[in-house]
């Protein structure tokens, strides 16, 4: 039940911020391929995968505690945003980049692959197609690099 | 039999006890054990290390290999062990049942038997997330335990070191949404039939530089589709080599193990042309 209030309330506000960057990049001239956006079923289906994700990861004791911090709905909105522009979509990130947003955690490699198995699996909870997943991992799994030993 | 009964229990324990210790690396990209006893195909190494351990994890691997072309059936115990992601050391003993020539040269139940100790670094980039390929630096001292056939047929030396460069990625997506593994090999030798029949020939030394190649698509998360290619030459007169090839599937069922079986065309092998047959590898992780 709380799940499903979460996503309901987060819907809208993903909608009129997308209509509104939207809008600017009709403006700016800039044809984005979205297919992989399309593919994930747009705003809905990338808000889908992140609730789905996210269940996973804080249920996954190996690395729940480094979110135990952060406000699930500010890390909803950020990681949908960020899963939204880097497939494509009429998104904006208005997150930290992948250094600040995890420096001084001191994120081990073990942690990161948990994480990317969180991902998996949460994609699969989600009816996400597994060469749609693979196409949404090869976008992240270069943020390694950013994101560990920070 | 008693042998076949400790895999099968152990088989039994691998399969059933998923939550044991072990590498937390995403699934396949720790390869399987190559008949050399380095994480690899079947018949070529391949750049990724044993078992799945991260740079803050270390993970033991051991399997069996068989190869059987009707002449030569070959039998392989191997272990390894994965430090840290960054070093890979591994044993292999090899067993080669001369089927067809041990009778025909009036040595029945003939076989050459060889001890592989092998070394691997990864030098740099990680197969699944550097944009750059994982590269590694291998070694190989192999060394016969036998040396009568070998020596007869005018091997020089019992003992040799193979020295290779191996580089692999892994294209998320990159076969039509599927993964795409490639792997390239260099290997420095001077082996004879990969040091089972000794090392060197009536010449003294003879390196050469062979390339050595691997593909594969995963079908699944768990499900590996490939094929590999091996060149040889060797220095034995009268005993030509032929390049290896091998089509494989590998089936990662989680990681503690994995089944590798695969259809080998060696060609002509110590007199014997046309030897294609069967290989199969399974092992377990910790």
């Amino acid at each position: 039940m709380k799940t499903s209030r979460r996503t309901r309330r987060q819907i809208p506000r993903l909608r009129n911020a997308a209509v509104g960057v939207c809008l600017l990049a009709l403006a700016n001239g800039v044809p984005a391929d979205d297919a992989l956006f399309q593919a994930l079923g747009g705003i809905e289906g990338v808000n889908r995968v992140t609730e789905a994700v996210l269940d996973r990861v804080y249920a996954d004791e190996r690395i729940a505690f480094l979110f135990k911090d952060s406000d699930r709905d500010y890390l909803h909105q950020r990681v949908a945003e960020q899963i939204c522009v880097e497939t494509g979509g009429p998104c904006e990130y208005r997150g930290l980049s992948m250094e600040r947003a995890h420096g001084g955690f001191q994120i081990r490699h073990d942690e990161f692959d948990a994480f990317v198995e969180d991902v998996i699996l949460g994609m699969e909870d989600a009816d996400v197609p597994f060469r749609v997943q693979n196409r949404v991992l090869a976008i992240f799994a270069p943020m390694r690099e950013d994101i560990v030993y920070r | 039999m008693i042998g076949r009964r400790i895999i099968t229990a152990a088989m039994g324990c691998l399969l059933a006890a998923p939550v044991l210790a072990a590498g937390t690396g995403q699934l396949v990209t720790g390869g399987a054990t190559m008949f050399e006893g380095a994480a690899g195909g079947g018949i070529s190494p391949w750049a990724v290390l044993n078992g799945y351990a991260t740079r803050e994890q270390i993970a033991a691997t051991g399997g069996f290999t068989r190869l059987d072309t009707g002449d030569y059936r070959l039998g392989v115990a191997g272990a390894s062990v994965n430090l840290w992601n960054r070093v890979e050391l591994s044993y292999a003993r090899q067993e080669l049942d001369l089927v067809t020539l041990g009778p025909a040269l009036g040595l029945p139940g003939a076989t050459l038997e060889q001890d592989v100790f092998g070394a691997k670094v990864r030098l740099f980039g990680d197969v699944v997330y550097t944009a750059s390929p994982q590269v590694s630096l291998g070694i190989q001292y192999k060394k016969n335990r036998e040396f009568g056939i070998p020596a007869a047929v005018g091997a020089k030396d019992d003992q040799g070191v193979d020295v290779y460069v191996s580089a692999a990625k892994l294209f998320l997506g990159g076969a039509g949404g599927y993964n795409l593994f490639l792997n390239g090999t260099v290997r420095y030798t001077e082996a004879n039939e990969t040091g089972l029949l000794g090392f060197g020939g009536p010449e003294g030394s003879d390196y050469s530089v062979h390339l050595e190649a691997a593909a594969g698509i995963l079908f699944s998360r768990r499900f590996v589709v490939g094929a590999e290619y091996r060149q040889k030459s060797g220095t034995l007169e009268g005993l030509p080599e032929d390049d290896w090839f091998d089509i494989f599937v590998g089936y990662f069922p989680n990681r503690h193990v994995s089944i590798v079986a695969a259809y080998v065309d060696l060609g002509e092998v110590a007199t014997l042309a046309d030897q294609t047959g069967w290989y199969l590898a399974i092992e377990g992780s910790f």
